[in-house]
């Protein structure tokens, strides 16, 4: 197999989706801190990939709405080529990544960039973006929201979907 | 040997012919995209002999099996060992789909991340060129240099720049809506909204404005059949006016409560009621039904057309928006266009229209007459009554105020109010007349408390400061509760 021994680098990039209300609002409403509503993309190739109520997306780094990455982590390095990595992301596309199982408090975006952190580098990414949907409904404020967000399908725009079909042209 | 090729799916057992002698079996967990397997392989394997197994167990060609672990790919002449795979560890298998296209460079329009009102559909090849120029410097395999990824392909042209909150969605009107909602639920985030610039240099374009106010259908709907509104819309100084009101948030509040009283006001006069609620049915109606349709276009056209004409109405249209109830289930979480008066409408589930008075959008229908048997209502007292935590998080929340104000006023829930027939109305009641109350000027704590310090102390709670504090955290809640206690209790034989 025609291996090469350069690597890629992968970064993980936070977004708040509040713009920083939630680190002022959560105290009053929820009665707990949550310094933000962590949205992360997978930045890698040169491309930002993340996942949202249209599926997998990419986008050039920072080119979603969103605009520049509240915080941007350093994932580590991978070896994937970004073939494979395209096979890999298909593949999830098709099957628990497509845009209907979008889920926001159980299987967001966060969940998808936990995912493929792992598959490219073998690191999880930060722990209290994980933790942020069982955070909010353990408030009672939260549980009492919850009906409303489920319906909420975070996407920021600016993307392009990924679907398997461009991948088999 | 003398198992030979047994497939045995629990054990392996082709790891005993082989080379490899020492027998220690690890379970690994080997991860697709699609599913994942649990593999016993000897801890000593190498990368080839596993991948044997995981061709078996995913009935995959060998070739086409590409193993990750901790970012690297697994070389078939290395070892498990090698990587560091161990028991229990996960690795990632990408199966490789037989061909590969090359160059899946199509045209590709990727949507423009710019603001701006219009959804136009930029072409940018802005995909393209970084996904092919990718080859270059990542010094990727030659093989792959051709290949742009062909997935970056197009299609999501729709929604262009239209400035948000980053909380959007495919579909425009769904953003749109789910933007209002969010704005609306949220006084602060509304004001916040309007402190960012390019708001404010849109707000103060009064000709984009119209525009976007005109655009709506549902608006050009209202407009026909309400020319004063279009009258409005074409008198710059007024636009100016609303815009300007509109700007600052705060004044707005305020000079609709100045209004909501002077119509209240109003009601007391005999036959003023009637004329209000002609005036409400006239004006108001269309008016939500307007909000409602277009709810997702323009946040501030229904504020722009609110202030328009003889200036009274739609402050007081706006102070009679539904209101969701913001404690029921939220599909009962309602706006309707019901009358304000006491006809009771059943709450119907729509999305609740915007206003900066009434944030939560409370339902005026559940505020009628069922308001205190709504399962809505019931379920906020059920709340309360286990969760004080929760009453206090409500009420301390900035436009719960202005909420209850709007409660308070509304000549139903007066009504409604007044009738003391049911236990838990006392509560209600207190709760709406502090509210209503009003709070224009706070004086310091200790002279507005006086009073209740005073009859704490009475009370024999002498300790002034830990009163003090306690009422202070309490806030107006208290200040109003101690106002109704403290009538209560001159009229009751203590």
């Amino acid at each position: 197999m025609d291996q090469h021994d350069s690597t890629f680098g992968v970064q993980l990039f936070i977004y708040d989706l509040s713009r920083g209300m939630a680190r002022q609002l959560s105290p009053i409403m929820l009665g707990k801190q949550l310094d933000g509503i962590w949205h992360t993309s997978v930045v890698v190739y040169g491309e930002e990939f993340f996942y949202g109520g249209a599926g997998i997306s990419s986008c050039p780094p920072g080119g979603t709405m969103l605009g520049p990455p509240d915080t941007v982590v350093e994932l580590g390095n991978t070896e994937v080529t970004e073939e494979i990595f395209m096979d890999y992301l298909s593949s999830l596309g098709e099957t628990t990544c497509s845009g209907d199982k979008y889920r926001l408090f159980e299987h967001n975006c966060n969940t998808f960039t936990n995912e493929v952190a792992q598959f490219l580098t073998g690191n999880k990414i930060p722990s209290y973006i994980t933790d942020l949907p069982s955070e909010v409904l353990s408030t009672p404020f939260g549980q009492v929201l919850r009906p409303i967000l489920d319906s909420i399908h975070i996407a920021p725009p600016g993307g392009n979907v990924i679907s398997s079909q461009n991948n088999h042209g | 040997m003398a198992e030979n090729s047994g497939t045995d799916p629990a054990v392996e057992t082709n790891t005993e012919e082989n080379a490899a002698a020492s027998a220690t079996i690890i379970k690994v967990t080997v991860k697709t995209p699609k599913d994942k397997e649990e593999i016993a392989i000897a801890e000593d394997s190498s990368v080839a002999q596993f991948k044997e197994e995981i061709s078996k167990r995913f009935k995959a060609n060998q070739d086409q099996l590409v193993l990750i672990f901790a970012g690297k790919i697994l070389k078939d002449g290395d070892t498990l060992g090698q990587h560091g795979i161990k028991d229990g560890l996960t690795v990632h298998l990408v199966i490789k789909t037989a061909q590969k296209t090359s160059g899946g460079g199509s045209s590709q329009t990727s949507a423009s991340s710019g603001p701006g009102p219009s959804q136009g559909n930029t072409d940018g090849s802005a995909n393209s060129s970084p996904a092919g120029n990718l080859g270059t410097p990542q010094g990727s395999a030659p093989s792959l240099t051709p290949t742009q990824p062909p997935n970056m392909l197009a299609g999501f042209g729709d929604l262009s720049g239209l400035a948000n909150l980053g909380m959007g969605s495919a579909n425009f009107m769904e953003l749109q809506q789910q933007m209002q909602r969010q704005l609306m639920s949220n006084p602060e985030m509304l004001s916040q909204i309007m402190e960012n610039p390019l708001v404010q240099s849109m707000m103060s374009n009064p000709d984009l404005m119209r525009q976007m106010i005109v655009a709506n259908p549902q608006m050009q709907q209202l407009m026909e059949r309400n020319p004063e509104i279009s009258h409005m819309l074409n008198n710059p100084e007024l636009m100016r006016q609303t815009m300007e009101l509109a700007r600052n948030p705060a004044m707005m509040q305020e000079m609709m409560r100045n209004q909501d009283r002077a119509l209240s006001n109003l009601e007391s006069i005999p036959g003023g009621y009637n004329a209000l609620r002609r005036m409400y049915t006239d004006i108001q109606e269309p008016m939500f039904s307007a909000a409602r349709e277009q709810f997702g276009n323009n946040p501030f056209s229904a504020l722009g057309g609110n202030t328009d004409n003889s200036g009274a109405q739609p402050s007081r249209i706006e102070n009679r928006e539904p209101l969701p109830n913001p404690w029921g289930p939220p599909d009962t979480a309602a706006a309707t266009t019901t009358s304000g008066t006491a006809t009771t409408t059943s709450s119907t589930t729509s999305s609740t229209t915007p206003s900066v008075s009434n944030p939560l959008g409370i339902s005026s229908s559940s505020l009628g007459n069922g308001m205190f048997n709504s399962p809505g209502m019931q379920s906020l007292m059920q709340q309360i009554s286990e969760n004080p935590q929760l009453m206090q998080n409500m009420l301390s929340a900035p436009y719960m105020r202005t909420m209850m104000q709007s409660l308070a006023q509304n000549p139903d829930i007066a009504s409604q109010v007044a009738r003391p027939s049911f236990p838990k109305q006392q509560l209600m009641q207190q709760m709406l007349q502090m509210f209503a109350g009003g709070n224009a000027s706070t004086p310091t704590p200790e002279v507005r408390f006086q009073q209740q310090l005073e009859q704490l102390s009475a009370m024999g709670f002498i300790n002034r400061e830990a009163n003090l504090q306690a009422l202070i955290a309490t806030g107006s809640f208290g200040d109003e509760i101690w106002k109704s206690y403290s009538a209560i209790s001159s009229r009751l034989p203590l």
